[in-house]
């Protein structure tokens, strides 16, 4: 029996929210296909395919452990089984904006360690950048190759009521989730045999390859092979089954920072035939934690005097070191302007309106306001250090402000952007849940790359707004449809 | 390869080799605790193959539930099925860049197989036979992925010589717990059972009836559990495909850690080579077999200085 009724608890939505799937009365055109194979299913069945969904998971070890009382547990990131998916021409847009923005940001950083042009014409205020702790001085004149910084970024962007596109963060230090973009996709494949080529959708499996050209790009070295790893912080760190995936599908060494070493300026690897040079390095290690002579000295997951031979040009790090001052998110106000000032061209991608609480006036606004904001701190990413003031009680919204005003610059406020909504399966039935885009994108040498696709986050939670997935959030495989 | 990785793909085929020895040796005392006319006792397999007391090995010996309990699944025992396959996959997920997918998801599959609730109830309720054998199949399908997809290079060598140096203890031990019955007499005749169940727990049965067709004698299964080189437990064999893959790390760029190792295991290879049943009687099986580990041992730990220092 066909489950005509697939969709009769899902609300439609008040105008105030853009749902990727429905216009006021019908199912928009691309996504038709999809919902008319869902509709087609007999009835159990869905519930069937995100069983095998959970068990592929399991089985390949796309997983995170979660250690408690000695003994790990697997967890799965959750995963929701209908596709996300966007039209060609949304993704042409996203793709100009993307790579328009980054252009930016990257003059940007290379601006703020050199000449500080940007400083000295007032366009960003000096001690917005000097205040902000992830600008690093060790930095400061430093020449990296190509003048490329961020070779890998994930932009995060939602959508507001009329379907338009804002970028809510720019992610330019160690950007995680492209194994999801990769894996998702794969258990698409596996619980929906046919449904991917029915579609039109564009392949996303060309990621890994042109990272890997990217980083070989970067090398200094005479050898014609030379030498790449990945360095992770280690089999705990919650990201390191994405760690392993992109180093066996790149064919690089996964590296810890146990396993180098520095001598004469040089990073060194332990091998089985004794020290072997590396080139270059794709580290999945913060800046802080990098080089424990130079950072934090208690740091066990860098090396010792990496910087050092960074300096001397001796091994590429990818990303650049230092980038955080362009992903604070008190700059973050001022890109629109950099776009402006270093490419002469209109923002194609909006900010959402922030507010700094740095400034007075600002600040008297946010703090009357609070039940309409989201309080962010300029350094934390991940939904943590979040105050949503529709959600918050007295008491927290209380407490949250003393913390504004021990350290106004720690915290920019934006208005509540209601996010997009998407079908999800829960519980049996399709419910709208709200969704976020993260597409990654590569700059090399040879200009930036976008793969189509990116990590679709779901705020699983009804009614929840905040999609991170250390706060309940889950993903969804996203589909970029071709021009066929 | 990194030293990190090369001694991680080491222990990840150690514990597997250990696993499979261990299950197939409860798989043949348990069915040997049932044709037992006296009482049957597990002390012997408990003794060598977990760090129990005395005291504590007194207390369970008579009851096979809760020795197989034990052996398969307790957190406390670190030699339990369980303790060794999540040792064996955290190796296996941290060179995950270093093995095949198919390899890495058989032992994650493994992995969750032990984890299972329903295997504790069913290791109580049902027949131990079946479910030793299903624990059985998982290592098979590790050897036999292992064969089919790994890439024939440095990481295999490593994994190899892992699995032929544990499997040589293995049954060296094996042999001296069987032979400490019988005060290592090698003239005392015993119940015939009694070799079989030792050969099967070793997969030595059929070889032997085909081998040795005089009958069951103590000292032609010394014979083929040390000497015989079609045997593939034997330590002479272990030993030999042990050189083997050793031989494949030699390169110009570790030359004086290569030599090292392989003049340890040449040595104890030439020493199996012209030794036999005779001579060993002569030295006493006990103090043969552990001057063999010992030095089964020694080769362990030069090997983690010569390949595997990464500190």
């Amino acid at each position: 029996m066909a489950s005509s009724n697939l969709y009769q608890n899902y609300g439609l939505q008040p105008s105030a929210i853009w749902d990727e799937m429905f216009d006021d009365k019908a199912v928009r055109k691309h996504y038709e296909g999809v919902s008319h194979f869902l509709s087609s299913m007999p009835d159990g069945e869905l519930l069937k395919k995100e069983d095998l969904a959970r068990r592929l998971f399991m089985s390949q070890g796309i997983t995170f452990t979660v250690y408690s009382s000695g003994e790990g547990i697997e967890k799965i990131f959750p995963f929701d089984i209908i596709p996300r998916i966007i039209t060609a021409s949304e993704w042409d847009f996203i793709d100009r904006g993307i790579k328009q923005r980054l252009q930016a940001l990257n003059l940007f950083l290379k601006d703020v360690y050199h000449d500080q042009f940007i400083l000295k014409d007032g366009i960003v205020p000096f001690d917005l950048v000097y205040s902000c702790p992830h600008y690093l001085r060790e930095m400061q004149g430093l020449n990296v190759p190509y003048d490329i910084y961020v070779h890998i970024a994930g932009i995060d962007l939602i959508r507001d009521y009329d379907g338009s596109f804002y970028v809510l963060e720019d992610n330019l230090r160690t950007p995680s989730g492209v194994s999801y973009m990769i894996e998702n996709r794969e258990i698409t494949k596996r619980i929906f045999p046919d449904l991917i080529p029915q579609n039109h959708v564009r392949p996303v499996t060309q990621y890994p390859t042109i990272l890997y050209k990217n980083l070989v790009a970067l090398s200094q070295s005479k050898a014609s092979n030379p030498n790449v790893v990945l360095l992770t912080p280690g089999i705990f760190n919650s990201a390191y089954f994405e760690h392993t995936t992109l180093a066996r599908l790149m064919g690089v060494e996964l590296v810890e920072g146990r396993d180098l070493v520095v001598e004469n300026q040089r990073v060194y690897m332990k091998t089985t035939d004794g020290l072997q040079q590396v080139d270059v390095i794709y580290r999945r290690v913060d800046d802080h934690y990098l080089d424990p002579l130079v950072f934090d000295p208690d740091s066990m997951l860098g090396v010792s005097g990496i910087l050092s031979a960074y300096r001397k040009g001796n091994v590429a790090i990818v990303n650049a070191i230092g980038n955080g001052v362009a992903d604070d998110k008190a700059i973050y106000v001022y890109v629109p302007d950099m776009i402006r000032y270093y490419l002469n061209e209109e923002p194609l991608l909006k900010n959402v309106p922030t507010y700094q609480l740095a400034k007075p006036d600002e600040r008297d606004h946010v703090l009357k306001n609070i039940q309409k904001m989201v309080v962010k701190k300029t350094n934390e990413s991940g939904g943590y250090g979040m105050l949503m003031g529709h959600a918050a009680s007295d008491k927290e919204i209380a407490e949250y402000i003393k913390e504004i005003q021990k350290d106004p610059r720690q915290f920019i406020a934006q208005p509540v952007v209601s996010l997009s909504t998407a079908p999800c399966y829960i519980d049996g039935k399709v419910q709208p849940r709200r969704i976020d885009l993260r597409p990654f994108a590569l700059c090399g040498p040879s200009g930036i790359e976008i793969v189509p696709g990116g990590l679709t986050r779901v705020a699983l939670r009804e009614g929840s707004l905040v999609v991170n997935s250390s706060q309940g959030g889950g993903s969804k495989d996203t589909w970029v449809l071709s021009t066929h | 390869m990194l030293s990190r990785v090369a001694d991680s793909l080491f222990w990840m085929s150690r514990y597997m080799e250990r696993t499979d020895s261990i299950l197939r040796m409860l798989k043949i005392n348990h069915l040997s605790s049932q044709d037992n006319v006296d009482e049957f006792t597990w002390a012997p397999v408990l003794e060598i193959f977990s760090y129990l007391e005395d005291a504590q090995i007194k207390k369970i010996e008579s009851n096979g539930r809760q020795v197989l309990n034990y052996m398969v699944l307790d957190r406390e025992n670190p030699n339990s099925v369980f303790n060794m396959v999540t040792l064996s996959r955290e190796n296996a997920r941290a060179v995950q860049d270093n093995i095949t997918k198919e390899l890495w998801q058989s032992l994650n599959e493994f992995y969750h197989v032990v984890r299972d609730p329903r295997l504790q109830s069913s290791l109580q309720h049902d027949d131990p036979v079946t479910v030793l054998d299903s624990l059985i199949r998982q290592c098979m399908l590790y050897y036999g992925v292992t064969d089919i997809t790994m890439f024939r290079g440095e990481g295999l060598c490593f994994m190899n010589i892992g699995k032929f140096l544990e499997r040589s203890i293995q049954s060296a031990d094996i042999l001296d717990v069987k032979f400490r019955d019988l005060s290592y007499d090698l003239d005392k005749t015993t119940d015939t059972t009694y070799w079989k169940y030792l050969l099967m727990s070793v997969s030595g049965y059929a070889l032997y009836l085909k081998r040795y067709q005089s009958g069951f004698e103590a000292r032609n299964v010394v014979d083929q559990v040390l000497f015989n080189n079609t045997f593939p437990r034997s330590l002479m064999y272990s030993l030999n495909h042990l050189h083997r893959y050793l031989e494949r790390l030699r390169s110009n760029k570790n030359a004086d850690g290569y030599s090292r190792v392989d003049f340890m295991v040449g040595r104890l290879r030439s020493r199996l080579q012209y030794s036999n049943v005779q001579s060993v009687s002569q030295i006493g099986l006990h103090q043969f077999l552990t001057e063999i580990t010992d030095d089964l041992y020694d080769i362990g730990s030069t090997l983690n200085q010569v390949y595997f220092a990464y500190g």
